[in-house]
């Protein structure tokens, strides 16, 4: 069992994000391990285990050759990680993104998984897994809250808003999963220092049969033209109590369909 | 040279201190005072898992050493620094978190954690023993500063082991760099914690904070603070590579440690106010905590005294 996680290196989320004069998130200095990716690379890890061989890839794609929050997943267990890091892919949206991680992919040899967060803490599109499915033509899993494997098969728990639907597809596959998945291990002492010598592949665009012109802002197929700060949060709505007010409750509740 | 923590040194400190965060909460070394904790050792096994407690056989000082630090940030109320520091290297068999080593340097052979403890590392005419479960009599439960710390008198009848004069000498450095290095994360827990408060609570319309007598006493905390912290970090890089200076070294940073704990303490509780005195407030667990540590392998003045006698 060989699994792919996408594991996202993204700026300290306790810190206040800034943007670039391009309305890009600026992503200059030490980039850590999206905390979302940490549930898929557990993930991943058990099931490699379970399967009793194989091993977990990480594949991410990073600005200025960034493997801080690689390390820390490879420090968890992960055996290897590519890494994509290029110039030209500045300014990639979620669908150049999601064509470089399936090269990726194709790269990193027999897969039999890829496992993927739901979205990235910093960028929100949750829209990338489904895209790499796509472009890979191999089935798309989403929101699986419990995953197992076996008779060449993924069988998921879909989480749904009533509780959780069961998906199951033959292999290779693409799996999204939530939080609440797993319990991420933290990092031991001995997995620290073997992910010091851990091999990463790092690769430019070229190397995976893409051109510049496909990614970053040559490729994308959205433009930012503004940024705005969120409005102010209105005023709620005060009703006074006149002896009629749990009327005006329960239709506001209505509304809301709560009750 | 780039003469630092190396990526793999803070990625230790790191994962210790997300691991104490989420594990060790005040809450759970408030519950270690009375003892009644659901999971009373699930953070010990946890540092188990997590390499803490043998690094040492492996790694050397200064690969630990932040480490350390953080578990005195989070007030683990476990015998991290006797076991982890003190014991391992002296009983390399135990790592695995299953048997737990408490020691002391305490005349009266008053060790803490003695409830929790299954070998207890004794100094006996100036030299450290090996009193382990069947050598022990009685544990006299005492009266602790640090409720948390569980503090017993060990009335043994039979010694298994004695070490040498080198080997009680080394362990007691280890005690007394890890308890300072424990000292260093509890006036910087102290410190985050007073600063907090004092930027949250008002008086005359604005938050205390905004005062600067309030800001003098965070200054004094900070400075104590930031001049025995690379004390410490010297200290743990001297002994990792065998300097002979390194035992001076380690006295001035367990001196330094101290006092800096000690005056932070003093400056914490001035600048909550009331709230600092009261039991169901969280500062008193740090607080006492670093009294105890303050006085633990070796007080201030006697560390200064070693130096004093290394130098004249």
């Amino acid at each position: 069992m060989n699994i792919a996680v996408f594991v996202k290196q993204i700026p300290d989320p306790a810190l206040p994000g800034e943007l670039d004069a391009d309305h890009t998130l600026k992503r200059e200095g030490k980039l850590v391990l999206d905390e979302s990716d940490s549930y898929g690379v557990e993930m991943a890890l058990q099931l490699v285990d379970k399967a009793g061989g194989g091993e977990v890839t990480l594949v991410s794609m990073a600005p200025n050759n960034e493997v801080s929050g690689l390390r820390t997943a490879l420090a968890m267990g992960a055996a290897k990680a590519i890494l994509i890091s290029d110039d030209a892919l500045a300014g990639s949206d979620a669908l150049s993104t999601a064509k470089v991680l399936a090269k990726a992919v194709e790269r990193a040899g027999e897969v039999d998984l890829v496992m993927a967060a739901t979205e990235s803490t910093d960028g929100y599109t949750g829209t990338t897994p489904a895209q790499v499915a796509e472009l890979l033509g191999w089935p798309s899993l989403t929101f699986a809250k419990h995953v197992e494997i076996g008779d060449g098969k993924v069988t998921i728990q879909r989480q749904t808003e009533a509780g959780y639907d069961v998906v199951e597809s033959s292999l290779p596959a693409v799996v999204s999963v939530t939080a609440g998945v797993v319990e991420p291990r933290y990092p031991s002492f001995k997995g620290i220092m073997a992910a010091k010598n851990k091999p990463v592949d790092e690769v430019k665009v070229t190397d995976l049969g893409l051109t510049a012109e496909q990614v970053g802002w040559a490729g994308a197929r959205q433009q930012i033209t503004n940024v705005e700060a969120a409005p102010a949060r209105a005023a709620g709505e005060k009703i006074e109590d006149d002896g009629a007010a749990h009327e005006q409750v329960v239709a506001f509740l209505e509304k809301l369909k709560v009750i | 040279m780039r003469f630092a923590f190396t990526d793999e040194q803070l990625a230790f400190r790191d994962a210790a201190r997300d691991l104490l965060a989420r594990e060790c909460p005040p809450s759970y070394v408030r519950s270690a005072w009375t003892g009644d904790g659901v999971d009373a050792r699930k953070v010990w096994f946890a540092l188990a898992e997590m390499g803490v407690l043998g690094a040492l056989l492996e790694a050397s000082a200064v690969d630990v050493i932040l480490v350390i630090e953080e578990t005195g940030y989070a007030a683990v109320p476990e015998p991290v620094v006797e076991h982890a520091m003190v014991g391992v290297p002296l009983l390399p068999d135990i790592i695995d978190g299953q048997h737990t080593i408490t020691a002391s340097d305490d005349p009266k052979c008053v060790v803490p954690f003695a409830d929790r403890a299954d070998r207890f590392l004794l100094l006996v005419d100036k030299r450290l023993v090996l009193v382990g479960q069947q050598g022990v009599v009685a544990l006299d439960n005492l009266e602790s500063v640090d409720g948390a710390r569980r503090s017993a008198i060990v009335d043994y009848s039979r010694v298994e082991t004695q070490f040498s004069e080198r080997e009680t000498t080394q362990a007691f450095d280890r005690g007394a760099l890890g308890t300072a290095a424990q000292l260093i994360g509890l006036t910087r827990r102290m410190l985050d914690m007073t600063v907090e408060y004092v930027k949250e609570r008002q008086q005359f319309g604005v938050p205390i904070g905004s005062f600067q007598a309030v800001k003098h006493h965070l200054a004094d905390a900070r400075i104590a603070l930031e001049f025995a912290r690379p004390l410490v970090y010297r200290a743990a890089w001297t002994m990792s590579e065998g300097d002979p200076d390194a035992s001076v070294h380690v006295s001035m940073a367990k001196a330094m440690a101290g006092n800096a704990a000690l005056l932070t303490a003093r400056k914490a509780l001035q600048c909550h106010g009331a709230i600092g005195y009261s039991y169901e407030y969280d500062l008193h667990l740090f607080m006492k905590r670093a009294w105890a540590l303050a006085a633990a392998w070796g007080d201030a003045a006697f560390h200064r005294a070693s130096v004093g006698r290394a130098i004249l």
